[in-house]
């Protein structure tokens, strides 16, 4: 049982016409018969050159460093017949299928027995009775052995090349993409195939795909590639339930088949064509430092069995609340508001925090932005304690956007007096460079910003200006967190969703963190990755919304899914009925004004 | 199936057809007419009393009868095998084509043969070396000496190896006035005289042979399917030959069927350069003499090879790439 594929710093470079690209950069890992392990990159990431370098098919005039070693033997520095040998026979490799990876002039038969004939040296009735049961194996009739590779469907053909690397009794398997081309039933069968063929025959496998919920039910361990280096590495459901790398979160948030009420995001931008000595994702990573740029990091472990690439030790904390306890006293009583709650936000992650009234969301975050004091507990942002309002006065700090704006802006002032007071008030910039922020802020949350609406008064803005307002006085402090209390339930539905996806856009693109505090069920699992509740002070449940609302433990939840949702099983009601909106009869139009 | 059999059969008879009315159409719709010729020497004109005489050919010839008539009279003699009649041999132009055929088919098939054989081990041996010295070496050679005309080729080899060192005959296809004491000797003979000939089309057209085989070669080597073998751990000959060459080879098909028009241009060339009684020679005699029956009859005779070399490249290619026939078990 002393067999293991073992990886070690792996690396390769091409030789291109022009110049060197660097497709794989000191890759290792180790895999043994009967485990699988999932390798998940966007296409360029360098999956299908690890796969070919692992057969030993990269050589001159590419570089290929690094060990291979199968059953304590190296095989990267053998001679090229010796690995021939082993090709096929220990390390088979299932292909993607696509047009011409069979050989189109060549009858399946042939193809399939080829490696036997070459491996076993099987002749004769002998080897036409192994193809046949290749083909049974993978459950195709054996009359489709006389067909050519064009006379089949894709997903007969992908099993036909599952068969074929099957047909040398492999310890190992790579299967490369083996379902990215069929449709949703073609695929379960493949992948169902792959498994029970796995437990049958106890081969270890290397699952690549682009696609997590493929390898999220198939593998145990999950390896996240990008530009040729591994970012994250872990159990799959530890990677995925809890994403450390910025961009594994990424990955995560771009795939609907994860969870399929929540919003899509992709990663903006583009992969790094080759990354040199800096961090490969830096170009799309919200959180960069300056040592990202300068710096290659290294691959850490971070805890047993998690290893991520980041110089700032995966996503950062934004925030950390710990032990925090608030008590008002109303006359002689004292009113328990929060029980030792601990909350941490992390970079870029959107947090719904939701419970019934009462149960303590806003004193949570009033004391989150620093203007309440907590009686007992700690409170963290950046890693500095908070006391005092330093947070919400400093750009890239914490800003706080609130539920009814008709009371958080003044009506007397202008639009820009709204947009520019934090600036003003903290003497951040000259009056040239605020105006041009404050414009800034206004394009972001789509307002117009010619001299006319600046110059307007706020009693003249409907409500829905209004918390655009709002939220443009907070983004206009670059703030790095923002708290949203209840910030839309007072929109209408249009303005709501319009005003959300603005949020989550500029979220996406500069990398903010958002708590939003809702009521609205529906709201937080569209929206958010994580979510807390809050149930009479204390937090009763805490999780990725999918595990939160697909599967929750806690009797708090479970009533307020079932009273926010409309049914305890969610799967069964993707609608919804909203409530009544409350028409606003005292509200001035702008046009009015 | 049967069906689509039988529309590629009316496909080539109607491309027939096209050819014999056009074979016949051409010598009529030229200036003049074949009897400007005929009583015309060579830069003097006509003399007048030829005028009776032309009434008495056209008519005899019956080129004063309606169009349709003609052209009737032509398929019919044409499907009796009679190709008319050379006013310049006095011998039917079929006998004179049938007995120079043979000739032009032996070398033509010869050479194509040879430079096939050449440019596919000279073009898979670049392929497998390519961006080498070796490759690009040979690269050169093939591509400066496809640039040189046949007739050049051709007389370089008659002055060097035929009249300077004398290895070869220098003209005709058999030599004259010899008993053979057995048929190994003939055929050696025949041989030698075809050696210059053969020699000649053979470098002519080697190196577009070699320039595809490369070439599709390297465009195989990139093919998925070429990873897939080598991922399956095979022989390298199995990988460059039944995998790699097998798809290669599919365009040479084609060509073979294209270079056939142009083998008989280079056979022309050939043959009059080297004396050698074919087709080719025949062409240019009857053209010396305005010879029109025997033009119209070679022409036919050609018409009728590349066409069938078609056919036959047309079936080959079927058998040999899948994907063309019907999706059928």
């Amino acid at each position: 049982m002393g067999s293991v594929l073992e990886v070690e710093g792996l690396s390769v470079v091409y030789a291109g016409q022009k110049r060197e690209v660097s497709a794989l950069r000191d890759v290792s890992f180790d895999l043994r018969p009967g485990d699988t392990l999932g390798i998940i990159g966007e296409s360029g990431s360098g999956k299908t050159t690890l796969a070919l370098s692992i057969l030993g098919l990269l050589g001159a005039p590419h570089r290929v460093s690094g060990r291979v070693t199968i059953n304590g033997k190296e095989i990267l520095s053998l001679p090229e017949e010796e690995k021939k040998k082993l090709r096929w026979r220990q390390v088979a490799m299932v292909f993607q299928n696509s047009q011409e990876v069979l050989n189109p002039v060549l009858k399946l038969a042939e193809q399939l027995a080829e490696p036997i004939v070459r491996h076993f040296g099987l002749r004769g009735a002998e080897l036409e009775n192994r193809v046949k049961a290749l083909f049974d194996l993978v459950g195709l009739p054996s009359f489709w052995l006389d067909a050519y590779p064009h006379q089949l469907s894709g997903g007969m053909l992908q099993r036909v090349l599952l068969a074929m690397a099957l047909s040398c009794d492999p310890q190992y398997l790579i299967a490369d993409e083996p379902t990215a081309s069929l449709d949703a039933i073609c695929r379960q069968e493949i992948l169902s195939k792959i498994k029970s063929l796995q437990a049958e025959k106890g081969f270890g496998l290397v699952l690549i795909s682009h696609d997590l919920s493929v390898v999220a039910d198939m593998a145990e361990r999950l390896m996240v590639l990008y530009c040729g280096e591994i970012l994250e590495m872990g159990p799959t459901g530890e990677v995925l339930e809890g994403p450390r790398h910025p961009y594994t979160r990424g990955l995560v948030n771009s795939c609907v088949g994860r969870f399929p009420y929540k919003d899509l995001w992709g990663i903006p931008g583009e992969p790094a064509r080759d990354a040199g000595q800096r961090c490969s994702f830096v170009a799309r990573c919200t959180q960069a430092i300056g040592k990202c740029n300068d710096e290659r990091p290294a691959l850490r472990l971070v805890a047993s069995d998690r290893q991520i690439r980041c110089h700032r030790g995966g996503i950062a904390l934004l925030l950390e609340c710990r032990g925090v306890t608030k008590t008002f006293t109303l006359g002689n009583h004292r009113i328990q508001a929060l029980t030792d709650v601990s909350v941490s936000i992390k970079h870029g992650e959107t947090v719904a925090l939701v419970g019934v009234s009462g149960s303590g969301k806003s004193t949570l975050a009033q004391i989150l932005s620093g203007i309440l004091r907590p009686d007992k507990g700690e409170l963290l942002f950046k890693g500095r304690p908070v006391n005092g309002p330093w947070a919400t006065r400093q750009q890239g700090g914490i800003q706080l956007v609130l539920q009814d704006s008709s009371g958080s802006v003044s009506h007397r002032f202008t639009v820009e007096e709204v947009v520019s007071e934090p600036l003003i008030i903290n003497k951040i910039g000259c009056p040239a460079e605020r105006k041009n922020r404050v414009q800034e802020a206004l394009r972001a949350v789509q307002l117009p910003v010619d001299e006319a609406f600046l110059s307007r008064r706020c009693f003249a803005l409907s409500n829905g200006q209004r918390q655009r307002l709002a939220i443009a006085r907070a983004l206009v402090m670059e703030p790095a967190l923002l708290l949203a209390d209840e910030i839309v339930s007072m929109l209408d539905v249009s303005t709501q969703a319009n005003l959300l996806r603005l949020l989550k856009g500029l979220q996406n693109e500069k990398g903010f963190s958002m708590l939003v505090i809702t009521h609205d069920l529906h709201l937080a699992r569209k929206i958010s990755e994580r979510i807390i509740v809050l149930h009479a002070g204390r937090i009763a449940e805490e999780g990725s919304v999918k595990r939160v609302m697909e599967s929750s433990c806690c009797i708090h939840t479970q009533r307020i899914l079932e009273a926010g949702l409309g049914s305890p099983d969610i799967k069964e009601k993707p609608f919804f009925v909203r409530s009544p909106i409350h028409p606003h009869p005292f509200e001035y139009r702008g046009d009015m004004a | 199936m049967n069906g689509k059999k039988l529309l590629r059969f009316v496909e080539y008879l109607f491309t027939f057809v096209v050819v014999v009315t056009l074979n016949f159409a051409i010598p009529r719709l030229m200036p003049g007419g074949p009897f400007a010729a005929m009583f015309t020497d060579l830069g003097e004109s006509a003399s007048l009393f030829a005028q009776e005489q032309r009434r008495y050919f056209m008519e005899y010839y019956g080129l004063d009868r309606p169009v349709l008539e003609q052209y009737i009279r032509y398929i019919k003699d044409l499907a009796r095998g009679n190709l008319g009649f050379s006013y310049y041999y006095k011998e039917p132009v079929l006998n004179l084509v049938l007995r120079r055929l043979p000739w032009t088919l032996f070398i033509v098939l010869l050479s194509t043969v040879l430079s096939f054989l050449l440019g596919i081990l000279l073009g898979s041996f670049s392929a497998w070396r390519r961006n080498t010295w070796c490759d690009v070496l040979l690269y050169s050679v093939m591509v400066v000496s496809g640039t040189v005309p046949s007739f050049l080729i051709g007389l370089f080899l008659l002055f060097s190896l035929a009249a300077g060192l004398g290895i070869f005959p220098l003209s005709g296809a058999t030599s004259h006035f010899v008993q053979y004491e057995s048929i190994w000797e003939n055929l050696a003979d025949i041989l030698r005289h075809a050696a210059l000939p053969v020699l000649t089309l053979t470098l002519a057209r080697t190196s577009g042979v070699y320039q595809l085989v490369r070439n599709s070669l390297i465009t195989v080597l990139s093919r998925e399917y070429m990873v897939t073998a080598r991922a399956k751990g095979l022989r390298e000959v199995r990988i460059r030959y039944r995998h790699a060459l097998r798809n290669a080879i599919l365009p040479l098909v084609t060509r073979f069927a294209l270079q056939m028009a142009g083998f008989v241009g280079a056979a022309i060339v050939a043959e009059n350069v080297f004396a050698y009684p074919g087709l080719g020679r025949l062409i240019r005699e009857a053209v010396f003499v305005r010879d029109y029956p025997i033009l119209q009859g070679v022409f036919i005779v050609v018409a009728v090879w590349v066409l069938g070399a078609n056919i036959i490249a047309d079936m080959l290619y079927r058998r040999l790439d899948p994907r063309t026939k019907n999706n059928e078990l």
